[in-house]
């Protein structure tokens, strides 16, 4: 042992040490290591006779890990709680007369761990025979074929042939909803799913029944398995037991190309692989950012990629004279949108970004705009512009960033419902509040949100109080030592924003002052709702709609804005509606000009999620028909209008984005803001009276989760969702095969 | 490009290096002359055989433009290695290993030029 | 919690006993602990039992007088009850470490040092004793005994092994069949409530106790002192992982020590009567007197308080009016309850029933409950039916002990109508020993020694079943 911890010291004292070594002294030496212990609090332990230093209390499983031994599990998961009940981790410690669960049992001070030895490989022999010996040899039709870890396991563990020769159990399979496609028998009762909907998702919904051999994982009751994240369990499951029922049957994973790429049905830009094949998305699934989204992503996330297969625009439309939509080619389109361009200038031209809108595109239009001298662009998202607005960043930024929850002590909630309209930002929510004992309180309308929390109300008046001080909640407030304030987007989006923001601001300074945080500390946040807000605040688009409700333009230009803020009703008779989007939903019946535009999965472009970070997607497969990616679209029209865009190629307009908003090309990066004290000030010129609605966020159940935007209103499973949240699982129809 | 990055490599290291059959740039010439009369006399040949459409003229000129694509090369081993390549043409042309399409590729009949500017870029294809 | 799992697992590879216990048995891996007070100068006792009546414990084991106070304290419980407390933690944990007592639901954990772990500085969390009252196992029927008959016994034991380790209250946890049980233990609580022999002010030492009764659902592994504290907590009775060990983390989070009817009750006559009294019975390290079940083909089947060390013979020829039709008509003995291996007839002979004795018969003392079969008995069959008992009642949580009990159980009840291959007696001791060692609890070892045991001593007759069975089934074809 002496001689192993030498190896560790610094150069000097290796010098020192090899001179008594040589000697074959060990006073000298176990002096060294006495100092080391002492100051660095390790623990020695041995892999296979390699020694390592582990804190106390680390795992058997990690001090491997920490040398690169892998030990084969199936129960342990690092994101989970540790059962430890399917032992394929027995490991032998030498001396120790049984072999231990490595996953759960902590090491001891120069315990060997034998990774590789007889009886360490013996064990997990026994083990995978057990796990074997019920589990059905149906691999060939077996979703989880070729990404399986019994799969991998038993080829790696297992003995080479089978001696079981009784009868196999059966499990009958149960409907546990639209989305996870449950296959019992193939279930090796490794709980990983059972422990994920209790911690992770933070619903009660999955248990075990029965006992022994009959031991089941179900919903005890046949009910849907109620939970925004639970596609996870597909992820998590280390068998065929709980596959994807939209993904059912259609490929196997050696057939299809993954490409790195981020998700922008919620502002969270959750991180993400979409696997394709012969050009179609055949599913998604999550990418690690522990920054971002950890391991997990939404159901909407993972589910809503049928969406993309439907209700598709794949080529240029125009309005003929009897009022229809139809068929164009290109240059007809572009021809006509450019030539309407052309006889309209200045305030006459008006452009609405939504919220599938990149900063490319984004770029790409408000130059074209500016071009024609006009300044009307605008966002379907509305946010408060009377005070701080959106001149400084950190007025509508999550600045304490996702990751800053696990750090905080109370967090108040205005006005959100984050279980629904950030479902990975409330999962880190419950995390802190659940390890690190996070106090949390709502203004708003009382929802669920899989963890308990001090609801306050949801008037304005709470609001009121809070900021003033004469509520009795500023007085937990006033003891916290990490303040965080979140207000959801979806609250501002009310005509008194600017007065909830300035209550809001003044409540943070108030918490910020109390708590004596260090200044880089951020306590102001703002949970937006839409991928593509922060991108448009930033290179300056203008929230809300209301400028061109008055200004009534010549020509109006939706670049994917389907959240129906503007109608044709709201405009005049003759004013040119340009559509620009991938969906034919909301936007595209009311446009004399329809240009087919690229969804997320078929463009190289870049989102910014609510913290500011800015990240890019990648083209998995190619836009549909004539689509064409966004920012081309416009550069294309530019030229035909005579005012050409400098740029031809993304590089290019990437270029031209660092020029404007250099954050948004410095990709998986945060960008500091702050400010607030200053942002503060502002708002306290706002003279706004607060409504005395509630403030009731808009996506209160399970039910308003699926359907929110133009992709997942195309996607038949969130159609499926909503009507088994509605009706129950029963209610929608399976296809006859398994 | 290639040649060019072969052309450099060489030269970078002129002195150690084996040639392949000339020792100095005339006698590397003097086996491109051989080949392009080879080339020459055969032209005639070749248009009758395979019954091109083109006129030995042309099929001339076309031989004088292939040439010409590498005058600059000066590294003997370059102009071997071109020679050996055009030796291996010349041989599959006279053999008639080769059909009517694979010499008419040599005047990219069937080929459209690749459109360069932006629009006409987007109204072709994805692609940039 | 770490430097009580080093206390531990040092004490388990220092003590020089259980490596010899080890080294003895050669092949078996049953480990039992060892109380290391081991004292050289007296002489050998060699002669053990039978227990004079007053060196009796358990004196109304049989219902024959009042079980209520009256009765108890007639009996001398409850006697000077405050003076024990008022010796204090030390006088009280030394009286057991010098009883040489070992714990009585099993595993023979020496009950001094186990009680002595709870002795740590308090973080401010409460202690708690929970006994564990969930007697399962197939053939044991002591603890139901005491608690019928002598349930005082068991409030007064709770009382001082609560006092020993600063328990702030015991928690009882009581098989759900034991209907008349429970309802007697809760009336002796109540009149010890009533008599402020509990509850604030025990026996008016200032010493604040309370004892509850919980009662079970009726699960054997409800017996394993995890899967217990689970179920005091309302969830499903599944064995937790140790470490923690429950001394450091127990029921509901805190500190608690799990221990057995038996080995509370006999606390206070321990006491009473001195932990040199009690260690003079039984060969060394297996000290005390015991309560014997004696079930299966005797003449009169019974529970009986003996001495440790007795041999095996005497104690069924004295107590149980010997085995049916002679001792020469058995065929095996399972010692000390269910999930304990047999011992055939030639083993049976000249064995002490105490946990070295047993051990070095590749068995073990487990709860003292005997189970006699003879030559009538269809050995393969008694097995079977054991590890059926054993399939239905693994919890299911570990994989080994899910998916190989019930196999075993398949393949036992083919061995039974012979319905198998000869190599297939190798596979299941091979099955047998991939479940032993490698499961959560223990539960998947008592599982596995049954066979282990069957396989070691009957195997001529296994072999014989199924070449019968081959032999019938070509006379049929």
């Amino acid at each position: 042992a002496a001689y192993s911890v030498m190896l560790r010291l610094p150069a000097v004292s290796r010098a020192l040490v090899g001179v008594s070594q040589s000697k074959s002294c060990l006073a000298p030496s176990s002096s060294v290591r006495l100092s080391i212990r002492a100051s660095s609090n390790l623990v020695e332990v041995f892999v296979d006779g390699k020694p390592v230093m582990v804190e106390p209390g680390t795992t058997v499983l990690q001090a491997c890990e920490k040398v690169g031994a892998q030990i084969p599990r199936f129960c342990y998961h690092d994101r989970l709680s540790v059962a430890g009940n399917c032992r394929m981790c027995l490991v032998e410690i030498e001396r120790a007369p049984k072999p231990v669960a490595a996953c759960a049992m902590p090491v001891m001070k120069g315990w060997n761990i034998l990774t590789n030895s007889e009886k360490t490989r013996k064990a997990r022999e026994g083990v995978m025979e057990f796990l074997l010996s019920n589990h059905p040899l149906d691999c060939p039709i077996c979703d989880q074929g070729g990404e399986c870890d019994l799969q991998d396991q038993s080829l790696m563990f297992g003995a080479d042939r089978s001696r079981f020769t009784e009868g196999k159990r059966a499990v009958e399979d149960k409907n546990i909803g639209p989305l996870i496609k449950t296959i019992m028998t193939r279930c090796i009762q490794c709980t990983r799913c059972v422990r994920f909907a209790s911690e992770i998702a933070g619903v009660e919904d999955l248990g075990t029944t029965g006992r022994g051999n009959d031991m089941q994982i179900g919903t005890y009751v046949e009910k849907m398995f109620m939970s925004e994240l639970s596609g996870n369990v597909i992820d998590i499951c280390p068998v065929g037991a709980l596959t994807s029922k939209p993904y059912a049957f259609t490929s196997r994973p050696w057939e299809t190309r993954k490409t790195e790429s981020v998700d922008v049905l919620d502002a969270m830009g959750s991180n993400i692989v979409v696997s394709t094949r012969g050009g179609e998305v055949m599913r998604i699934l999550p990418r690690l950012n522990e920054d971002v989204n950890e391991e997990w992503i939404s159901d909407k996330t993972r589910f809503a990629y049928d969406g993309l297969k439907r209700q598709r625009l794949t080529q240029p439309m125009v309005k003929s004279a009897s009022g229809d939509l139809v068929t164009t080619s290109w240059e007809d389109a572009l021809t006509r949108v450019a030539g309407v361009l052309q006889g309209a200038h200045g305030s006459d031209v008006a452009a609405i970004a939504g919220g599938l809108a990149d900063a490319e595109a984004l770029m790409a239009l408000k130059d074209l705009l500016n071009k024609l001298n006009s300044d009307t662009l605008c966002t379907e998202e509305v946010f408060p512009m009377t005070g701080a607005g959106t001149d400084l960043r950190s007025n509508y930024l999550l600045n304490s960033r996702i990751t800053g929850i696990e750090e905080c002590d109370l967090l108040l909630l205005i006005g959100t419902n984050p279980r629904y309209e950030a479902p990975l930002f409330n999962a880190r929510i419950r995390k802190s509040w659940l390890h690190n004992e996070l106090q949390v309180a709502l203004v708003g309308h009382q929802v669920d949100l899989s963890y308990s929390y001090n609801h306050l109300g949801d008037s304005t008046q709470v609001l009121q109080d809070i900021a003033a001080g004469t509520h009795p909640y500023c007085q937990v407030l006033a003891m916290a030592k990490r303040p965080v304030v979140v207000v959801g987007s979806a609250t501002l989006q009310r005509s008194d924003g600017a007065a909830i923001m300035k209550a809001v601001s003044t409540i943070a300074q108030n918490a910020r002052t109390s708590s004596g945080v260090e200044d880089g500390w951020k306590v102001l946040n703002v949970l937006h709702r839409v991928a593509s807000q922060v991108a448009a605040l930033d290179l300056g688009y203008k929230p809300g709609v209301e400028a061109i409700r008055n200004n009534c333009p010549k020509v109006v230009f939706l670049l994917g804005a389907d959240a129906g803020c503007i109608t044709r009703q709201d405009l005049p008779k003759e004013t040119f509606i340009i559509y620009q989007g991938h969906h034919g939903d909301v936007g595209a019946p009311m446009a004399d000009v329809i240009l087919p535009g690229a969804a997320y999965t078929e463009k190289k472009a870049t989102y910014v999620n609510t913290e500011g970070r800015a990240q890019q997607t990648r083209v998995a497969v190619s836009p549909p028909g004539l689509a064409r990616e966004d920012w081309k679209i416009i550069r294309a029209i530019s030229e035909l209008a005579g005012v050409s865009l400098p740029y031809d190629s993304t590089d290019e307009v990437r270029h031209r984005l660092a020029e404007v908003a250099p954050n948004l090309v410095r990709y998986d990066d945060v960008e500091e803001a702050n400010y607030f004290r200053q942002a503060n000030e502002l708002s306290q010129t706002v003279n706004q009276a607060l409504l005395a609605d509630p403030l009731i966020p808009p996506q209160l159940s399970v039910k308003d989760f699926y359907m929110t935007d133009s992709i997942s209103r195309a996607s038949q499973t969130m159609a499926k969702c909503v009507k088994a949240v509605t009706e129950g699982a029963q209610a929608v129809e399976e296809p006859a095969i398994c | 490009m290639a040649t060019t990055a072969a052309t450099r490599a060489a030269g970078g290291a002129a002195k150690a290096v084996k040639p392949i059959f000339s020792r100095d740039v005339d006698e590397a010439k003097r086996r491109a002359r051989e080949l392009y009369r080879a080339w020459y006399r055969e032209v005639p040949n070749t248009v009758c055989i395979y019954q091109l459409d083109i006129t030995t003229q042309q099929g001339r000129e076309k031989l004088r433009e292939m040439f010409n694509k590498n005058k600059h090369v000066t590294d003997p081993r370059v102009v071997d290695m071109l020679v050996i390549k055009g030796k291996m043409e010349l041989q599959e042309t006279i053999n008639v290993w080769k059909q009517k399409t694979h010499i008419m590729r040599y005047f990219h009949e069937s080929e459209t030029p690749r459109p360069t500017d932006f629009l006409s870029k987007f109204y072709t294809g994805h692609d940039p | 919690m770490l430097s009580f799992s080093r206390v531990l697992v040092g004490s388990a590879v220092r003590a020089p006993t259980a490596a010899i216990a080890v080294s003895q048995c050669g092949t078996t891996s049953i480990t039992r602990f060892n109380s290391t007070a081991a004292q050289q100068d007296k002489p050998k006792k060699t002669k053990f039992g039978p227990l004079a009546d007053q060196d009796r414990i358990f004196t109304n084991l049989y219902g024959r007088h009042d079980w209520r106070l009256k009765g108890a304290l007639s009996r001398g419980d409850w006697y000077k009850t405050k003076e024990i407390l008022l010796k204090g933690v030390d006088w009280i944990l030394n009286e057991i470490k010098v009883s040489g007592l070992r714990g009585r639901g099993g595993a023979g954990f020496p009950t001094g040092m186990k009680w002595g772990f709870m002795n740590k500085p308090s973080d401010g969390r409460p202690k708690y004793l929970v006994v564990n009252a969930d007697e399962g196992e197939p053939g044991t029927c002591k603890d139901r005994e005491i608690m019928r008959n002598d349930p005082h016994k068991l409030v007064e034991g709770c009382l001082i092994a609560g006092r020993a380790m600063g328990a702030r209250a015991a928690y009882i946890y009581i098989r759900g069949e034991f209907y008349n049980e429970s309802s007697n233990l809760q009336v002796a609580i109540n009149e010890a409530y009533a008599a402020g022999l509990i509850g604030q002010n025990a026996c008016c030492s200032g010493y604040d106790f309370d004892v509850y009764v919980a009662r079970g659902a009726g699960a054997y592994i409800c017996g394993e002192e995890t899967a217990l504290i689970e179920s005091i907590e309302g969830k499903q009775g599944k064995p937790r992982l140790k470490p923690p060990f429950p001394a450091d983390v127990g029921v509901f989070g805190c500190p608690t020590t799990v221990a057995n009817v038996e080995t509370v009750s006999v606390a206070p006559a321990i006491c009473r009567r001195g932990g040199s009294w009690f260690a003079t019975f039984g060969r060394e390290r297996n000290s005390g007197t015991k309560l014997f079940n004696i079930s299966g083909h005797v003449n009169t089947p019974c529970t009986v308080e003996e001495e440790m060390s007795i041999p095996l013979k005497e104690l069924i020829e004295r107590h149980a009016g010997g085995v049916r039709g002679g001792w020469d008509n058995l065929l095996c003995v399972i010692p000390g309850g269910s999930s304990t291996p047999l011992i055939p007839r030639s083993v049976c002979d000249d064995v002490l029933m105490d946990f070295d004795g047993l051990i070095q018969a590749q068995t073990g003392l487990g709860t003292a409950a005997l189970i006699v079969m003879d030559k009538s008995t269809d050995v393969i069959r008694a097995i079977a039916r054991l590890i059926e008992f054993y399939k239905h009642e693994s919890c299911g949580q570990c994989t080994p002990c899910r998916e190989g009990v019930d196999w075993m159980n398949k393949m036992m009840w083919r061995f039974v109508k012979g319905d198998a291959r000869e190599a297939e007696i190798d596979m299941i001791w091979e099955i047998s020993k991939q479940i032993e060692g490698h499961t959560i609890c223990a539960l998947g070892d008592g599982a596995a020694w049954p066979v282990q045991g069957l396989i070691r001593h009957f195997r001529p007759i296994m072999e014989s079943r199924i070449a019968e069975f081959r032999q019938m089934k070509q006379a049929t074809a």
